[in-house]
């Protein structure tokens, strides 16, 4: 066990962003706060909320329960709800040195971002009119609409960060003039050479190059490509041609991947979408010659089949003798891969690998020329836009550290809670994903507005209930008595007893919270719900409801999971506090607000046998009678108090109505 | 382990009539285990005191604070100069622990929110079993481990009395006899023979009794 671990998702995502935390935020509908926890490490959530490779999900432990919690769809949500928040102030211009940052995509324009946010002078260069990098010319509008982009990229100009675009390292500029002038230099220029194979015909017409073709629909050409359309890999790059081909009139498009549906790595969804949108896929098959009279006509294949395996730990794709065969096509599309453009960078001096890739020290991103630093797609490689904004923060911190001489700081090391036991993932409570609202087909495929629609508020919040709050669950302090009830209460069986106090293994803790409202130290700690913030959350909302001077003062206490979407219903006296299961209330939590002079208190619960953690209906009322009791001794009467449903909320307030206001605010005992 | 219960609410508040400022003590041991007087019980009972004096027309203020063991002076002293800020305190510990502050602050006067019930040990979720009268004269190793001091309703030490039906007590039909649970437990551990002996009759302790340890309290 080690306390110290996040939750998988954490620690699987390059920047390690708070996950849990900004889903609680947005289960408890508060978008404001999950868009703050996301912008302290991302400057790009509407981007990575629409198209991250989601690392997280594929770490999420949900999956060991049914599937995985929609993330990147949540983080879109809240981005896409908190538009126009003014999140960050325009920091103060404190230091002296000037940076320069060639390369305008994730990885330079968060690098600027946080090296303003620190203070710098910074000035960005790209040989585009347009910044953003690939976010704004190669990956396609239906997917992420440049608008959003453009927004994003406003946002970090707005701290101040100059720009200077048309601007092309090697032809505008060379590295030795931008010394003069800046302090530092910082490399991010990404990987934008396609990869060509070296087959008979690649030099016909009509054979082009993915992202080339990618970049030039995103800048509004419409290139003539003709009926028939293959497009040769199965990356995003070939999927994004393939689909771009078809919003530009193709009305056959095949895909053809060497390796088989299991390894493509664009993902499933991605498949999914291109095949709705008609296009055809062939599985296991490799070119082998284009054929045609100065333009393409066909290509001729070869089937694959799958051999030992290679250094990626992939199979290897080994041709079928014997087993070719011909497809007649107008454009052949390469997505084979790409890489940085090495020449230009040899060119001013950097040690390149042979891969093309600028060489640096490690992850301080610096390379063999002095004050100059490199992050990004130059070098790692063609990635990720969410690896691309994390090499960009690592190696802005390391620029600033170097600035003022501050040791490097080690890199953090994120452990990840191990595994939910099997035990325990047998008692919890299977929940569906939510499903993406997308356009129908034929309403995509003739133009490029964004395919998926986002979550509405409701399925939002649905969907980050799902999230088990891993690592979030009870801690044992240490003036803990070794009772042991918590050992006999909790509804999974997870605490034990140690050799001095109790213990809770954090990696498989629900985080239900029925052990701390039932532990007679008050010794376990709800890192989700810390008591103290329970009391003001209640102070407050009494104060609050105190100036509408309402006649009779209800607060309602509602199970957040029986009612996801807000308060179970609308009644003017009732002022609602959700509670993510009312099992986690002690009895203190009924009496207090009586003490604050409220009039009565309901609670309303999930159904009886839905509990999202088995037993907190149970424990619910058991501490509301027993608050019931007290309630009668000391006078203010046990009716105030009761669980209700909709249906009987009435009774319930015509017996207030009846009783009158609270005691305590006229002085007068109930007979009992 | 020392098992106590909470009193009725009335009598407590009977007891705090005449105090305006009362501070809640619990304890931080025993009966924070058997969950009637640790942090959570002081709570609860300082909110109702609080709520119910102002019904009376006698407000109090209800100052809340745990320490870890009322029994011994130390701890006591970790609250002294808190505590004389109070007309009263208010002991959520067993008698023992009541006593104990009383002796160390003998300047304020201090009142019992408990009945001290046995000394007992855990029986499941919630419930907690007399086991031991401290007569001071054990047997035990007569009895399998069961004692019928504290467990038979009469107290007999040689032998049921004859009066339980179907296994369970004449006095009480929710206990079981406990000479029945003493003959099967020997029974299974093949010691019947140890029935044959005779228990002497018990001397009643003479009070109060008093424990020294000559390794650690020298003079
Ligand atoms: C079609 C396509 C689809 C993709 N889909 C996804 C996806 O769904 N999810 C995902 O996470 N990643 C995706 N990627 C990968 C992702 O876009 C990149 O990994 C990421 O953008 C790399 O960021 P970067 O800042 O290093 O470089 P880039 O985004 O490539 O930005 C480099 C910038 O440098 C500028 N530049 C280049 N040369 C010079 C020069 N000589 N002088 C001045 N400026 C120069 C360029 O104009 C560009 O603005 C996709 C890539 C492509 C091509
Ligand atoms: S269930 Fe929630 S906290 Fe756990 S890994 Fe998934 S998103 Fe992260």
């Amino acid at each position: 066990m080690n306390d110290k671990a996040v939750p998988p998702c954490q620690a699987a995502c390059p920047i390690h962003t708070d996950v849990r935390g900004y889903v609680s935020a947005i289960a408890k509908g508060d978008v404001e706060e999950a868009i703050r926890i996301i912008r302290q490490v991302n400057p790009f959530p509407s981007s990575c909320g629409r198209i991250c490779t989601r690392l997280c999900e594929k770490a999420c432990r949900r999956a060991q329960i049914d599937e995985p919690i929609s993330i990147r769809e949540l983080k879109r949500f809240a981005s896409d709800q908190t538009l126009g928040l003014k999140l960050i102030e325009i920091p103060e211009n404190s230091y002296e040195e000037k940076i320069a940052v060639i390369g305008s995509g994730p990885a330079g324009l968060t690098a600027a971002h946080d090296l303003a946010l620190l203070g710098y002078r910074v000035t960005v260069f790209d040989s585009q009119h347009v910044l953003g990098g690939m976010l704004s010319q190669g990956i396609p509008d239906y997917r992420l609409p440049k608008d959003l982009v453009k927004k994003e990229v406003d946002n970090i100009l707005a701290l101040g960060v100059e720009a200077k675009t048309g601007l092309s390292l090697g032809q505008d500029f060379t590295l030795e003039e931008l010394l003069k002038d800046y302090q530092a230099v910082f490399i991010a220029v990404g990987s934008q050479k396609s990869l060509l194979p070296k087959y008979n015909g690649v030099e016909l017409n009509g054979v082009i190059a993915a992202v080339e073709f990618l970049k030039q629909v995103s800048r509004g050409h419409k290139p003539r490509l003709g009926k028939n359309i293959a497009v040769i890999g199965g990356g995003h790059t070939a999927i994004d041609a393939a689909r771009t081909s078809v919003r530009l009139g193709a009305s056959d498009v095949t895909i053809v991947y060497r390796r088989t549906v299991d390894e493509i790595p664009a993902g499933p969804e991605e498949v999914e979408h291109a095949e709705k949108e008609g296009i055809k896929i062939i599985y296991l098959a490799a070119p082998v010659e284009f054929s045609g009279n100065e333009k393409v006509q066909s290509v001729r294949f070869i089937k694959m089949q799958l051999g030992d395996l290679d250094k990626s730990g992939r199979r290897r794709p080994v041709p079928i003798e014997n087993s070719e065969f011909e497809i007649t096509a107008d454009t052949v599309i390469l997505a084979i891969g790409y890489m940085p453009d090495a020449e230009v960078l040899k060119e001013s001096g950097l040690n390149i690998s042979r891969s093309g890739t600028v060489l640096v020290k490690d992850y301080t991103g610096i390379t063999n020329i002095h004050d100059v630093f490199a992050a990004g797609d130059v070098v790692s490689g063609p990635q990720s836009v969410i690896e691309a904004i994390a090499s960009g923060r690592r190696v802005a911190e390391a620029l600033h550290h170097y600035f003022r001489t501050m040791p490097d700081k080690e890199e953090k090391n994120f452990m990840a809670l191990k595994e939910l036991d099997d035990g325990i993932v047998k008692l919890i409570n299977k929940s569906e994903r939510q499903k993406m609202p997308a356009l129908k087909v034929e309403e995509r495929i003739t133009n490029f507005d964004e395919v998926d629609l986002g979550y509405s508020k409701d399925q939002a919040v649905m969907e980050a209930q799902r999230c088990l709050n891993c690592g979030a669950g009870a801690v044992v302090a240490d003036n803990c008595a070794a009772c042991l009830n918590c050992v006999r209460i909790c509804p999974y069986g997870i605490p034990f007893p140690g050799k001095e106090i109790a213990e809770i293994d954090i990696s498989q803790c629900q985080a239900c919270g029925i052990c701390a409202s039932e532990c007679p130290a008050s010794a376990i700690i709800l890192q989700l719900e810390a008591k103290e913030n329970n009391r003001a959350e209640l102070e407050k909302a009494v104060d609050i409801a105190r100036e509408e001077t309402p006649e009779i003062l209800i607060i309602g206490f509602y199970c957040r999971y029986g009612s996801p979407i807000g308060p179970p219903f609308d009644e003017d006296e009732v002022c609602w506090l959700g509670k993510f299961c009312t099992g986690r209330m002690d009895e203190h939590q009924f009496i207090y607000p009586f003490e604050l002079e409220v009039d009565g208190v309901v609670i309303h619960m999930c159904k009886n046998d839905e509990c999202r953690f088995r037993d907190g209906n149970q424990w619910s009322k058991s501490h509301i009678k027993s608050a019931k009791k007290i309630l009668n001794e000391i006078g203010i009467g046990a009716d105030r108090l009761d669980i209700i449903s909709e249906e009987d909320f009435h009774n319930f307030r015509n017996k207030l109505h009846a009783l009158g206001i609270n005691p305590l605010r006229t002085g007068k005992k109930v007979k009992t | 382990m020392i098992v106590a219960e909470l009193k009725p609410f009335k009598e407590i508040e009977n007891m705090l009539r005449d105090y305006k400022k009362v501070m809640v003590l619990g304890c931080g041991t025993c009966v924070t285990v058997c969950m009637s007087g640790g942090e959570r019980q002081v709570e609860l009972l300082a909110s109702a005191l609080r709520m119910a004096g102002r019904l009376e027309r006698n407000e109090i203020i209800a100052g809340e604070k745990t320490i870890l063991r009322q029994c011994d002076p130390e701890f006591i002293d970790q609250i002294k100069d808190e505590a004389s800020n109070y007309d009263a305190i208010l002991s959520m510990a067993c008698g023992a622990g009541v006593q104990g502050v009383a002796e160390r602050l003998a300047g304020i006067h201090i009142l019992p929110a408990m009945n001290t019930t046995f000394i007992g040990v855990s029986d499941g979720q919630g419930t907690w079993i007399e086991a031991c009268a401290a007569c001071g004269d054990c047997i035990l190793d007569r009895t399998g481990g069961i004692c019928p001091v504290a467990r038979c309703a009469k107290s007999l030490i040689n032998g049921p009395c004859g009066g339980s039906k179907g296994g369970l007590c004449e006095v009480s039909k929710n206990n079981p006899c406990v000479w029945q649970q003493i003959y099967a437990r020997l029974g299974k551990l093949n010691l019947i023979n140890l029935l044959k002996g005779m228990s002497q009759p018990k001397t009643r302790p003479v009070h109060p009794r008093k424990l020294v340890n000559p390794k650690n309290a020298f003079g």
